[in-house]
């Protein structure tokens, strides 16, 4: 029980981080009824784009101070998004084909930028350095890694920021109307093209970032990808895609459920690796429309 | 002379194909034994899929049921190979069951994740099982019993295999051409209208789940010895993703498209890999796009196998 | 007509919510007769449909297809009791041909199970014969017989309208449901539309249409149940709605007296 406090930390660093996947997924999803698998890709890019501006160990080895190599990730991810976009689900979209289709198609995208992770950056793990460094910090009885805390103060300042966006400006509303009907809101003006674009262009950036958030912790790696899109997802689920605090919610209670049964619950700690495929199949059958409800009809 | 012309049709297959067997050199044996075990697969997948449209991913998760089912109850648990034949079977289909009857209630991808969940539990009840299933690194060391006091070695073994793909692509072909196939392919094309000719969806999808993953049981049964080894990650989410590749690629529906993306899709690497060197699976993943934006009737659309469909 | 009523349907009542979709809606079809459902947008003319194709259940009320309940019974349960409806919108299955279109809609006439197939058991190959036969005349008899060879997707939408009534027909229904199929059809389809419906209706399949168009209703009913607010208003013959004020007044308005005319010089 005396560790309580520090899986306190962990446990919220790593909910921040399935909450970042599930708000990239979601913000695609919400305009679009389209799940990219891909954001998982997405996060590993974004850590390995870090490295890059960062260290030396990555072509083009920049070296960069920090700040710019976060804006180096989001430019980045921002302008790999919008491609994917344009130029795999548009084409897609415009033809009216089911959604099945963008949805396989972005698998296929999914190899692609794995694939081209591995063949730019090499099978190693590269480490990346944390941007105040690796020192423990506590707060209170509350004590982690710097970089935990890093994690859970920049997630929780996204979701403020996202949360405003969508509540308080003209875009944000825009979007909403795009997400609870592309009829309507074409009719009315909103460029669908546009907000779509935007759409995968955050969802990449807040996939990016995530990826960045973590790598100082789990160094960046061309197989982190496929297990970031499944916890993800789970905690999309969990928190009910109609909503951004959803997102955050859901990645917190897997955290939460995921390190707290490791810890406490009497099974082997393999086992414990099949949590979130436990808890996504409860939701998906018995609260498919997660904790938090849509806004609106859906 | 029409009732002739397809028995023979068939029988020439299986003769060309197992004739091949005989001529293949150790190395090239594992090669086409292992795309016949794909090719086994694909069929299987690519009637879920294809052609009753439901995205699962589980299907790797009931080969490897299937592989691990025959191998500890017949090496482990020494039962005569007939029996444990038996019992594998009746496992991967019980257990098909199990899974189809809620999972097919779900929608879409919702349908899809729901079976990835239920293959990476799999997986970890898999690396988690110790002795049993031989954890991470799997169970090794056994080889095909005599069955019926025959021993299957070398090419023969090969014909089993194709044996194997022919079953199961006589099996999907049947239903495909009957009444079944056609309530499988109105209710992927649209659910509410195929109830109201009198499709009972719930209880198709069920029967269509069940049966297509059985039949990757089936061929989970004949890898178990094509490397003698089985573990882990050969039934594992990347070549699930391959096998849904190879299904699209070849073309959604077509028993004969998923042949080809299969044989395209296994063969590529061997071809690419000198040329390309690591990473040739980017163009996997360009093709998958490709064939989704341009020819969404995969390599069955381009050769014509199939008349041209609208894309899914 | 038979004494027995095909279709029988007593105070039907469905709400959602607070909403109350119909009230105590009630009235008879026999083999053989062309009943129409008429009424303003909203007045619970699909509601009606739905509860009769199981779509769902009714708050109150039932309905009796040749003397058995079919409230509350499955959707596809019903079809193979012998009710089949078309849908407002055509819902053609893209990825099969026209035959195989028309094939689904005989789905539940098969009575081969499962190992039945995988045996090629010959009975199976006599219902698949019989049912493509079956399909073949079907395509003459709705008129799409130019079409055969066709992929669906190049159906043009009053074609897809004769494809949604030969799938109807491909089960042997006693009874057929048609939403609107007058709508969106030319002039020259839909006098088609019409020989077509008498033609059905002559082989003793009773037939309840929901339509706008009174041009083409009028003097293709012979019978007309008119809803408005979820209750029914008045049921009576054609001649005998156009003159009944309440229906004039809530639906018909002034085109009534010339319905009224054309009616009875027909």
């Amino acid at each position: 029980m005396a560790d309580l406090p520090e899986l306190i930390v962990s446990a919220a660093a790593s909910g921040c981080i399935y909450a970042l996947m599930a708000l990239a997924y979601l913000l695609i999803l919400r305009p679009t009824a389209i799940i990219n698998f891909a954001v998982g890709e997405w996060a590993a890019t974004g850590a390995f784009v870090g490295v890059a501006a960062l260290t030396p160990l990555a072509w083009p080895r920049l070296e960069w101070p920090y700040a710019a190599a976060l804006l180096v990730v989001l430019v980045v991810l921002g302008l790999l998004g919008w491609a994917v976009e344009v130029l795999t689900v548009r084409p897609l979209l415009r033809r009216r084909a089911a959604v099945i289709s963008p949805i396989l198609a972005l698998l296929g995208v999914l190899v692609i930028f794995r694939e081209s992770l591995t063949l730019i950056f090499g099978a190693d793990p590269l480490p990346s350095p944390p941007p105040f460094g690796f020192a423990r910090v506590a707060i209170g009885p509350f004590a982690g890694a710097s970089q935990q805390f890093v994690i859970i103060a920049a997630t929780l300042a996204l979701f403020l920021a996202v949360w405003l966006f969508f509540e308080r400006t003209v875009w944000g509303r825009a979007f909403e109307a795009v997400a609870l009907n592309r009829r309507a809101a074409a009719l009315m003006g909103i460029n669908l093209g546009r907000v779509t674009a935007a759409a995968f262009a955050a969802g990449a950036m807040v996939a990016g970032l995530a990826g960045l958030l973590m790598s100082p912790l789990t160094s960046a790696h061309y197989t982190m990808g496929l297990p970031l899109a499944i916890q993800g997802f789970t905690a999309l689920v969990i928190g009910g895609v109609g909503r951004v605090e959803g997102a955050l919610l859901g990645g917190l209670v897997l955290a939460f459920a995921e390190q707290l049964g490791a810890r406490y619950l009497p099974i082997p700690s393999g086992l414990t690796l099949g949590f979130p495929f436990v808890l996504l199949i409860i939701f998906l059958f018995f609260r498919p429309t997660g904790l938090i409800a849509a806004r609106g009809a859906n | 002379m029409r009732r002739f012309y397809k028995p023979v049709l068939w029988l020439a297959g299986i003769a060309g194909a197992s004739a091949i067997a005989f001529m293949l050199g150790n190395y090239a044996t594992d090669v086409y034994r292992k795309m016949l075990i794909w090719i086994a697969l694909a069929l299987s997948f690519n009637f879920l899929f294809g052609i009753a449209g439901q995205v699962a991913f589980s299907h790797f998760a009931f080969a490897a049921i299937g592989a691990y089912a025959i191998v500890i109850l017949s090496v482990k648990l020494s039962l005569p190979f007939g029996v444990a034949f038996v019992l594998a079977i009746i496992l991967c289909t019980v257990l098909a069951l199990v899974v189809a009857i809620p999972a097919t209630r779900l929608e879409g991808f919702y349908l899809a994740l729901a079976t990835l969940a239920f293959a990476q539990l799999v997986t970890v009840v898999l690396n988690e099982g110790g002795d049993v299933t031989g954890g991470t690194g799997g169970i090794a060391g056994y080889r095909l019993p005599a069955v019926f006091g025959v021993t299957i070695r070398g090419p023969w073994y090969t014909v089993v295999l194709v044996l194997l793909v022919a079953f199961t692509l006589f099996i999907l072909r049947r239903l495909d051409q009957s009444y079944f196939g056609r309530a499988c392919r109105a209710l992927r094309d649209n659910s509410p209208a195929a109830a109201a000719m009198g499709v009972d969806i719930a209880r198709t999808k069920v029967i269509a789940f069940t049966v297509a993953s059985a039949l990757a049981g089936l061929a989970g049964i004949g890898y178990a010895y094509v490397d003698n080894v089985i573990n882990p990650p050969v039934f594992g989410l990347e070549n699930m993703f391959l096998l849904l590749f190879m299904v699209i690629v070849g073309g959604l529906g077509s028993p004969l498209g998923a042949i080809a993306g299969t044989v395209f899709l296994y063969l590529a690497p061997f071809l690419l890999e000198p040329l390309v060197g690591p990473g040739f699976l980017v163009v996997f993943g360009v093709l998958v796009v490709l064939t989704i934006l341009f020819r969404p009737g995969g390599l069955a659309g381009l050769l014509s196998l199939v008349p041209a469909r609208k894309p899914a | 007509m038979t004494a027995q009523p095909l279709i029988r349907a007593q105070g039907l009542t469905k709400r959602f919510g607070g909403l109350v979709a119909i009230e105590d809606v009630g009235f008879e079809l026999y083999p053989g007769e062309i009943l129409a459902l008429i009424g303003p947008n909203g007045a619970g003319k699909t509601t009606v449909f739905n509860l009769l194709g199981g779509v769902f259940a009714p708050t109150a009320g039932s309905v009796a297809f040749a003397g058995e309940r079919l409230d509350g019974m499955p959707v596809h349960h019903i079809a193979g009791r012998g009710l089949v409806r078309t849908f407002q919108h055509n819902m053609p299955f893209a990825s099969l041909s026209l035959t195989d279109n028309i094939l689904v809609g005989r789905h539940t006439r098969f009575t081969g199970t499962l190992f039945d197939i995988l045996l090629g058991r010959a009975r199976m190959r006599r219902e698949e014969d019989d049912a493509r036969r079956r399909a073949v005349e079907l395509i003459g008899f709705v008129g799409l017989g130019e079409r055969a060879g066709s992929d669906v997707s190049t159906l043009l939408f009053g074609e897809g309208r004769l494809l949604e009534v030969a799938r109807a027909l491909a089960g042997d229904p006693r009874a057929m449901l048609l939403d609107e199929p007058a709508a969106g059809l030319t002039p020259a389809e839909i006098t088609r539309l019409v020989d077509l419906i008498r033609a059905i209706a002559a082989r003793g399949i009773a037939v309840l249409l929901i339509e706008h168009d009174m041009h083409f209703l009028l003097p293709l009913a012979q019978r007309v149940v008119v809803l408005n607010f979820g209750r029914t208003i008045a049921q009576g013959t054609p001649l005998e709605i156009t003159r009944n004020p309440a229906v004039v007044q809530a639906y018909l308005g002034e085109a009534a007296s010339g319905f009224a005319q054309a009616l009875s010089h027909a």
